[in-house]
Formats: structure tokens, C-alpha cells, sequence
């Protein structure tokens, strides 16, 4: 009987449990060096004598690879939190999030198809965080 | 799923922060499982159950 008591999740005495602090770590450093590659790659690309070759490729998949990082420190958070409720509120959090990104690339898509619409939004992984963040005051506010 | 969690924390005169310190969960956590918002897993289910001293079936009840 007392092994069950392991099995959930310990709640330390601090406000910010640990899964909370890490993903704030993790966030911070991976959007600083999403804003430090991204304002070097695009001054080069700017610059008077841009890159060519495989180095702009490179650099391309570098300026990305921080917001991959962010979507990996988000789906961490799902798996480390300690307190299950919280964790059921983030998941419901990403679900609507990636629902409401879904919807806009698909109505995009289709204004496309009929020509009503040949520029559309790109920053589908920005677009993703801007909903994750208006979910989340969503989905606690039904809560 | 309904609970006699909100009767069997004022016999005790425990606050909901009271017990969610005591099972390590968030105040949230408890005030979602009293208002039936939220059904807990298994494993606190039954931390539920130990920290009042009874079984699990009569803590949570089926509907």
C-alpha cells in the first residue's frame, strides 16, 4: 500500500513545481537563439555579398532548428509535469492549439484553390505558439 | 464520476489547499475533482482513500 504514494507525482514545498522551471529555462534559451540566429541569418541575407550555396541551406535549417527546440521544450512540459490536472489542462491546451492552426492552414489552403488568395500565412510554427498561449486562457478559464 | 471528497475534507476541517498539500497536487486539482470537473487516475484515487483511511468505493462513487 505504501508504494502507491510513489506513484503520483511529489509537489514540491516552491510555488513553481520543477517541470515549470525547466520549461521556462528551456523557452528562454531556445527563443533567445531563435532571435540571435534569425537577426544574423536574415542581416547576411541582406547583406551586399549574401551567402550561397549550402551555407544558406545551413543556415535556413539552423534559424529553424530553435523553434523546433521550443515545440520539443512544450511536448517535455506534457510529459514531466507532476500534477496530472495540470497536465490533462496542457493537453487540452495543445489540442486546441493545433485545432485552431489546422483550421487556418485548411481555409487558407482552399482560398488558395480558388484563386481567391495567393498569399496566405507561412509562419505556420509562430502561428501555432500565438494559440497555444490564447489557449491556454481558454481552456483555464473553462476549467 | 461523483465523490464525498468535499464532506469527508470538512469533517476534518481541512481547506482545499489543506489537502492538496497532503496528496502533492495543486489546489486546482482538488477543487476540479470536488466540483466532479475532473475524474483523478487510479494511483491518486487511491492516495485519496489512503490519506482518509477507506476504501476507494467509498470515496468515489459510481454514478
Amino acid at each position: 500500500m505504501s508504494d502507491r504514494s510513489d506513484q503520483v507525482g511529489e509537489m514540491p514545498k516552491s510555488k513553481i513545481p520543477p517541470s515549470m522551471r525547466r520549461y521556462f529555462w528551456r523557452m528562454g534559451i531556445f527563443m533567445t537563439a531563435y532571435m540571435v540566429i534569425l537577426i544574423w541569418g536574415l542581416s547576411l541575407k541582406n547583406s551586399s555579398n549574401p551567402p550561397e550555396g549550402l551555407f544558406i541551406y545551413g543556415l535556413a535549417i539552423l534559424t529553424a532548428l530553435p523553434m523546433c527546440g521550443v515545440f520539443w521544450t512544450v511536448f517535455r512540459l506534457l510529459v514531466e509535469m507532476e500534477d496530472e490536472y495540470q497536465r490533462f489542462l496542457v493537453a487540452k491546451q495543445i489540442m486546441l492549439a493545433t485545432a485552431i492552426t489546422l483550421c487556418a492552414a485548411t481555409i487558407w489552403q482552399f482560398l488558395n484553390v480558388y484563386d481567391l488568395m495567393t498569399e496566405g500565412p507561412q509562419w505556420f510554427g509562430v502561428i501555432w505558439l500565438v494559440t497555444f498561449g490564447i489557449a491556454d486562457g481558454i481552456v483555464r478559464w473553462r476549467a | 464520476m461523483k465523490n464525498r471528497l468535499k464532506v469527508l475534507r470538512a469533517e476534518r476541517d481541512w481547506s482545499q489547499a489543506d489537502l492538496a498539500e497532503r496528496l502533492a497536487v495543486s489546489r486546482q486539482s482538488i477543487n476540479a475533482i470536488e466540483t466532479g470537473k475532473y475524474d483523478p487516475s487510479l494511483p491518486l484515487a487511491f492516495k485519496i482513500a489512503d490519506l482518509f483511511d477507506m476504501a476507494i468505493e467509498e470515496v468515489f462513487l459510481n454514478d
